[in-house]
């Protein structure tokens, strides 16, 4: 008999068992069956993200928030992006499922960050896709672009995480947007999985590349914002 | 092992009890047909979901508990790599389905590579394996795949928050990984390759339940 089949030790901790248990809570076949008869598999899973992220946040720290913080400056402009390539309605095949089903999922995060964060939520920039989001090599190039980068963030973030719990829905979508990046580099005739490891991205390059990509209208604030206590009195 | 015993222990048990009640009045093939029906959901459907355990234990990351964990990564990885491996060894796989396999096949072994040099002498035994002909028949290589690749990244997520932070940093850089894989395998057989938004993680006992259901396990 392998030790792997008989469960030794403890590895769960209180934080992560919270999180595990509010996270399945919303996977629980009932509910999925009541909120896919509602609106179909993405509203399920909006509402299972949605409904997941916002107690976990409660307990965070201001260096967790600042983390989630710059994750939904990420995901607001791939959310519009998606977003947008659908509604202009110039994609085929399979690049048009990758832009309804991706987008369906980015926005779901944009509104479980929202949520997380509450006040605290940076606002939504102004972005211009240019034709990005109507010639179908520009939108797989740009697609897997937001993807990849929202990966290497997560990535580089989660070692800074201060809550499990918040970890544990941090790294439950790192790992959907690194199924979005393998599918669409599959629909381009990519590899999907070119490397056996996935680097890190620093915040700070995250920003940079960002910054140079030029879909930014309007820039945004891109940290959580940092004010000095106001004098009332 | 422990100086508690916890709730989790207890429903491992118990988990494992019903998996292998599952196993005596149900083939192996017919259980692995049904898991892999499920695609995703052999996570999030009815196995693992159903049979989710209280979780009460507390334990703080430590080289210890990296130690464990890691050894419980490095079966997922020892077993991937030797089912892609054998799958091209045993040249049933054409097109598409035998560059998946050799790519990701070269990924797992790296993977374990990486175990055995970072664990070195507390690396657990590598254990044998029988697949019996999933690595013989393209349409059920893949389906397996499917299986394999969307537990290992609900394993890694389910584990990650439990280590320390030099190590969670290494495993971060292998579970999108397996996630790519995932996706991959998954648009080969007609799944959607992200069927949620959020990828729900699995504990350790979850993970266990389906390895040994699979039945791949055949020594320690």
């Amino acid at each position: 008999m392998s030790d792997e089949l008989t469960i030794e030790g403890i590895d769960e901790s209180a934080t992560v068992a919270e999180a595990h248990d509010l996270v399945m809570r919303t996977h629980t076949r009932g509910g999925l069956l009541r909120t896919v008869a509602l609106g179909g598999a993405g509203a399920a899973l909006g509402t299972g993200v949605a409904a997941a992220l916002p107690s976990v946040a409660r307990a965070a720290t201001k260096n967790d928030i600042a983390i989630l913080n710059f994750a939904l400056t990420l995901e607001y402009p791939a959310a519009a992006f998606f977003t947008e390539a659908e509604r202009n309605g110039a994609l085929s095949g399979d690049t048009a499922t990758v832009a309804r089903v991706v987008g369906a999922h980015e926005r779901a995060h944009v509104r479980a960050l929202q949520q997380a964060l509450g006040k605290q939520a940076v606002k939504k920039g102004n972005y211009n896709f240019g034709d990005a989001t109507e010639n179908q090599q520009k939108f797989q190039q740009s697609a897997l672009w937001f993807e990849n980068i929202s990966v290497g963030y997560i990535k580089g973030q989660a070692p800074l995480i201060d809550s499990a719990a918040v970890l544990v829905v941090a790294l439950g979508l790192h790992s959907v947007e690194a199924r979005h990046a393998s599918w669409i580099r599959r629909v381009m005739g990519l590899v999907p999985a070119p490397h056996a490891f996935d680097a890190p991205i620093s915040k700070q390059s995250a920003v940079a590349q960002f910054r140079s990509r030029g879909f930014l209208a309007v820039e945004p604030q891109m940290v959580a914002r940092r004010t000095s206590p106001k004098v009332t009195g | 092992v422990s100086d508690s015993v916890t709730v989790e222990v207890v429903d491992a048990d118990a988990a494992l009890a019903e998996a292998q009640a599952v196993e005596a009045s149900e083939p192996r093939q017919a259980f692995l047909r049904r898991a892999v029906i499920g695609g995703g959901a052999v996570v999030a459907g009815g196995i693992l979901v159903g049979g989710l355990p209280r979780l009460t234990a507390s334990a703080a990351p430590s080289a210890q508990q990296d130690v464990r964990i890691l050894n419980f990564a490095a079966l997922l990885e020892y077993l991937q790599a030797a089912f892609f491996t054998e799958a091209v060894a045993k040249g049933a796989l054409s097109g598409e389905t035998l560059h998946f396999a050799q790519v990701v096949g070269k990924h797992e072994r790296a993977h374990v590579n990486l175990f055995e040099k970072t664990l070195g002498s507390k690396i657990r035994k590598k254990p044998t394996f029988d697949f019996a002909d999933t690595t013989a028949d393209p349409a059920r290589f893949r389906s397996t795949a499917v299986l394999l690749e969307d537990l290992a990244v609900a394993a890694y997520d389910g584990q990650a928050a439990l280590l320390t932070k030099p190590t969670l940093m290494v495993a971060a850089q292998i579970v999108s990984v397996e996630s790519r894989h995932a996706a991959w395998a998954r648009a080969m057989v007609g799944k959607e390759p992200a069927p949620r938004a959020y990828d729900p993680p699995a504990t350790r006992a979850q993970v266990t339940a389906v390895v040994q259901r699979s039945g791949f396990v055949t020594s320690a």
